[in-house]
């Protein structure tokens, strides 16, 4: 539309710009001081401009970690998000999807009932229910292993109502069209189905990484053992490391590593990332 | 709903739901169960022994000075990072959509910090605070005034208001824009025809139209204040100093692990859970989406 | 006075793509011009250049003796009807009409005035209090007509307001614009792709082809003398015969696919061995062997219409097309020779290069 008024223009892009450095700013800066020494970080102001140790701390990150911090070396706690948020991610996708089949697919007793108990489930996030769940975990023997980090994550009430949104709209005539061909519920899941799903599938699994990955409070209470370590939660020991002062270039370097995946994986697949997200708070 | 036409297998939906379900009752409804059954009894330390005291838990939330003090906090807290976070994003929803041929480029400046978990938001604003090395607080010293968090509680909770703000921003901003987007072009036309300057055309229509848009948004942000957010203080000021950021979700974990007081921490629990229902349910009454059948 | 000149109006949008060039036209005070044309031909261009939504490239708009080109379009003293009504869905119909007034900062009691009576020209008297959504389509083109109205603006604009109503309603809707013209006697540029709505509202029509004008008159101007072909073409219903061929070298014949049946009274004016378009609107053609033009049309079959009757055929000794509407029930057999004949001014002749008009 026509607006005469060229401060228009320079006031929205001078908007966005100082947006964008409102948002980069921050990790700017926490990339510039994981590549600097010990020294260079010790007085104020710190440099707005990288160092020349990069090589050197993340290396000793990726190898050795923190020696303050107990010397859990960065490389392993990033393998152990990368599972923990890889199984969650695949976990949840196929379980939802499995769900949402029966529940738009078939006719069964119970079918409400099951479906309503998958709905409330969003009304209880983990935070809420931290201590007894806790004690579940302990029970079943699974404390400090892959699965206790993992299981209790994976039933996704959101992931489920987005599949069965998306089901509801594929017409029927294929269903019939299939019963036709005489391909039975597991044929149709498996050669229509799921190819149609393939584009809900792939957003999802954006969503569902980052969520994956960036758990803080399950790991956290979760592992005891350093091995089984998260990047995510990892974090906080190196910053809350009792009376010593904290050693920044180090955890800004760990904080660099640990945004890395999902910050690639949000910007690669961005378009995806979009429809996804917005399609699935509809 | 269901579908018209249906397969007719009899154990097959059963083993399908079966995976899912069996998490749920696991790991939701009976944890669920189990905090409410233990927020009626007082436990000792060692788990031995129970006493059945029904509400006294909850009356002695309400009565601890701590408790009504962690409920005020939640909400400033809430409220604070919601605004913050809304009012920022749609400042750069409504730039981004005049700025047609680069909203693109922008959106993808501007949403990669969803990504960011809460914890490192919160670790990296928490070194640019830092009271003597932090640059922000250089340049706030620069302009007189005084900063440390670890001395001053009101600081300390703007921290990680703006912490937490900065990593939602990305999210609404979104929202806003596919909001912004499906406000068709003519209602603004008709507008400025009908000599509405841009201000007005924005206050008077666009912001109308975007009412669902944005109630939505601040119930999930709300929702993400409160409990999504125990990573971001549990990494930095760990609900300090004296108490000034922790908020109720915070304040379960550490009345629950820390305190071991786990009849009270299960009555926190159950609270946040009253909180959360009510929230879901305002969310699901009024944007009315998948909730028909 | 409301009138409106445009001098050598054109458009091109960033990228290169020229929507609209050299429009050229002088709109008196309230008359009801519309412009017409196929789907991309540039009439929505113009008429947004108009309002002031498009940015005009070249050229100068002038409304009411002001030059506008650089005013923005609530200071242009114009009002618009969009095709999707374009209400505000969250005011009442109350509200939209206010809103424009409310800011002119118009005093309240002449705002009330005003919709009163605008409300009982349109008969919304009911619907004041109701939100767009529960009203039907029609319902809410009069309110877009009544938020206009309520202006008092130079100009009205409406931007194809038929086009989303059923054909019944359409039909009623038409005849209401009609006489909402001349009652309130205000200058209407109306855009739109149905011949037939332009036929029957304008005072003069803009026929627009690929950007540019092929033609400005009043509707009979175009009826009766289509200065090219695409005018020709697109005016009139059912459509006008085309007939392709090649001037004689005496150039009171046409030929076509070998034959030489179609014949001249006099010399047309085009050279010979040109290759021309002969048009003859079908209700032009009689049994008549005298005429400016005149063949044999070989009957294929016949449509009874009751009033009319459609008979078509071929011109003989050809493969091409024809048809001819004669009054009253005919019967004619498949295979019979018809002699054919129309007027002079009847007969439409194009160049077939630049469709232009030749006599």
């Amino acid at each position: 539309m026509v607006e005469n008024r060229p401060i228009l223009t320079f006031l929205t892009h001078a908007i966005l710009i100082v947006g964008v450095v409102f948002l980069c700013f921050p990790v700017w800066m926490a990339l510039v001081a994981s590549t600097h020494g010990p020294g260079a970080l010790s007085q104020s102001p710190i440099p707005l401009w990288f160092g020349d140790q990069a090589w050197e701390n993340y290396s000793q990150l990726l190898a050795g970690g923190l020696p303050e911090a107990g010397g859990v070396p960065i490389g392993m706690m990033m393998f152990n998000s990368a599972i923990m948020a890889l199984v969650i991610t695949f976990g949840k996708i196929v379980i939802s999807i499995l769900s949402a089949y029966a529940i738009v697919y078939f006719r069964f007793p119970f079918r409400m009932g099951f479906f309503w108990m998958i709905f409330v489930t969003l009304m209880l996030p983990v935070e809420v229910r931290i201590l007894p769940t806790f004690d579940v975990v302990v029970k079943m023997g699974l404390l400090n292993t892959y699965a206790g980090l993992t299981v209790p994550l994976i039933a996704s009430a959101t992931a489920t109502f987005l599949f069965r949104q998306f089901f509801l709209t594929i017409p029927d005539e294929l269903v019939e069209a299939a019963r036709i061909d005489r391909a039975g519920p597991i044929r149709f899941f498996k050669d229509i189905l799921l190819p149609l799903s393939r584009t809900n599938i792939a957003a999802l699994f954006i969503i569902l990484f980052i969520y994956g990955w960036n758990q803080y409070l399950w790991p956290l209470l979760i592992t005891t053992d350093e091995s089984l370590y998260t990047v995510v939660m990892g974090i906080q020991r190196m910053v809350n490391s009792g009376e010593a002062l904290p050693v920044w270039h180090y955890i800004m370097g760990t904080a660099v590593l640990a945004m890395i995946p999902p910050v690639l994986v949000v910007v690669l697949m961005q378009k995806l990332f979009v429809k996804g997200l917005v399609e699935s708070e509809k | 709903m269901q579908k018209r036409v249906v397969f007719r297998s009899k154990l097959l939906p059963y083993m399908l739901v079966l995976p899912q379900i069996a998490i749920t009752v696991a790991f939701f409804f009976w944890p669920s169960y189990q905090a409410l059954e233990s927020s009626f009894f007082i436990e000792d330390a060692f788990g031995f022994s129970r006493e059945w005291v029904w509400l006294e838990n909850y009356y002695e939330l309400f009565r601890d000075p701590g408790y009504l003090k962690s409920f005020r906090t939640t909400l400033i807290f809430g409220f604070s990072v919601a605004f913050l976070a809304m009012a920022i994003s749609l400042l750069l929803a409504v730039a981004a959509n005049r700025a047609i041929k680069a909203a693109t480029s922008y959106r993808t400046l501007l949403i990669w910090p969803y990504a960011v978990a809460p914890a490192l938001a919160g670790v990296i604003w928490y070194f640019l605070m830092n009271p003597s090395l932090g640059i922000v607080a250089y340049w706030l010293k620069g302009i007189g005034v005084e900063w440390n968090h670890y001395v001053n509680g009101d600081q300390a909770l703007l921290l990680v208001v703006v912490a937490a703000a900065w990593k939602q921003v990305s999210y609404n901003f979104l929202f806003f824009l596919a909001g912004l987007q499906s406000i068709p072009k003519s209602l603004i036309e008709a507008a400025a025809i009908d000599r509405a300057g841009p201000i007005r055309r924005f206050w008077s229509i666009t912001f109308p139209l975007l009412t669902p848009t944005t109630f939505f948004l601040l119930v999930v942000n709300l929702v993400y204040a409160f409990f999504d957010t125990f990573a971001l203080i549990h990494a930095t000021t760990e609900g300090g100093p004296a108490d000034a950021t922790s908020i109720l979700v915070f304040r379960v974990y550490n009345t629950g692990f820390i305190g071991q007081d786990y009849g009270s921490s299960a009555a926190q629990s159950v609270i946040l859970m009253g909180m959360v229902i009510l929230m879901t349910f305002i969310q699901f009454r009024y944007v009315e989406r998948k909730v028909q059948y | 006075m409301a009138t409106l000149n445009i001098k050598s109006l054109g458009k091109i949008y960033p990228g290169g793509v020229t929507a609209v060039s050299d429009v050229n036209v002088d709109i008196a005070d309230g008359e009801f011009i519309v412009l017409v044309g196929p789907s991309g031909c540039g009439k929505s261009t113009i008429l947004r250049m108009i309002a002031g939504l498009e940015s005009i490239t070249s050229g100068d708009l002038q409304i009411g003796e002001r030059r506008v080109n650089d005013l923005e379009p609530g200071e242009r003293d114009i009002a618009m009807v969009f095709q999707n009504y374009a209400l505000y869905p969250h005011m009442s119909v109350r509200g939209n009409m206010e809103y424009g007034l409310k800011n002119e900062g118009l005093p309240k009691d002449q705002i009330a005035e005003r919709i009163a009576e605008a409300a009982r020209t349109l008969r919304l008297e009911e619907y004041l209090d109701r939100k767009p959504a529960q009203l039907s389509g029609g319902q809410r083109q009069r309110v877009a007509m009544g938020r206009a109205i309520v202006r008092d603006p130079k100009v009205f604009l409406f931007d194809e307001p038929l086009s989303n109503l059923d054909a019944k309603l359409r039909t009623q809707l038409r005849a209401e614009l009609k006489a909402l013209h001349q009652r309130l006697g205000a200058t209407f540029i109306y855009v739109t792709h149905d011949q037939v709505e332009a036929m029957s509202l304008a005072d003069r029509i803009i026929i627009m082809n690929a950007g540019r004008v092929e033609q400005i008159g009043t509707p009979m101007d175009l009826y009766l003398r289509p200065a090219s072909r695409f005018v020709a073409d697109f005016i009139g219903s059912p459509a006008m015969n085309v007939v392709e061929g090649t001037v004689t070298e005496d150039r009171r014949g046409l030929l076509v696919d070998g034959s030489r049946d179609i014949r001249f009274a006099d010399e047309i004016p085009a050279t010979a061995g040109a290759r021309i378009a002969m048009g003859i609107r079908p209700e032009h053609l009689s049994p008549d062997a005298s005429g400016a033009a005149q063949f044999h049309l070989v009957v294929d079959f016949v449509e009874q219409l009751g009033a009319d009757t459609v008979v078509h055929g071929k011109v003989s000794g050809t493969t091409v097309p024809l048809a001819v509407r004669l009054s009253g029930v005919q019967q004619h057999g498949s295979g019979e020779i018809l002699e054919l004949g129309c007027a002079a001014d009847q007969l439409h002749l194009f160049d077939l290069s630049t469709g232009q008009r030749l006599n």
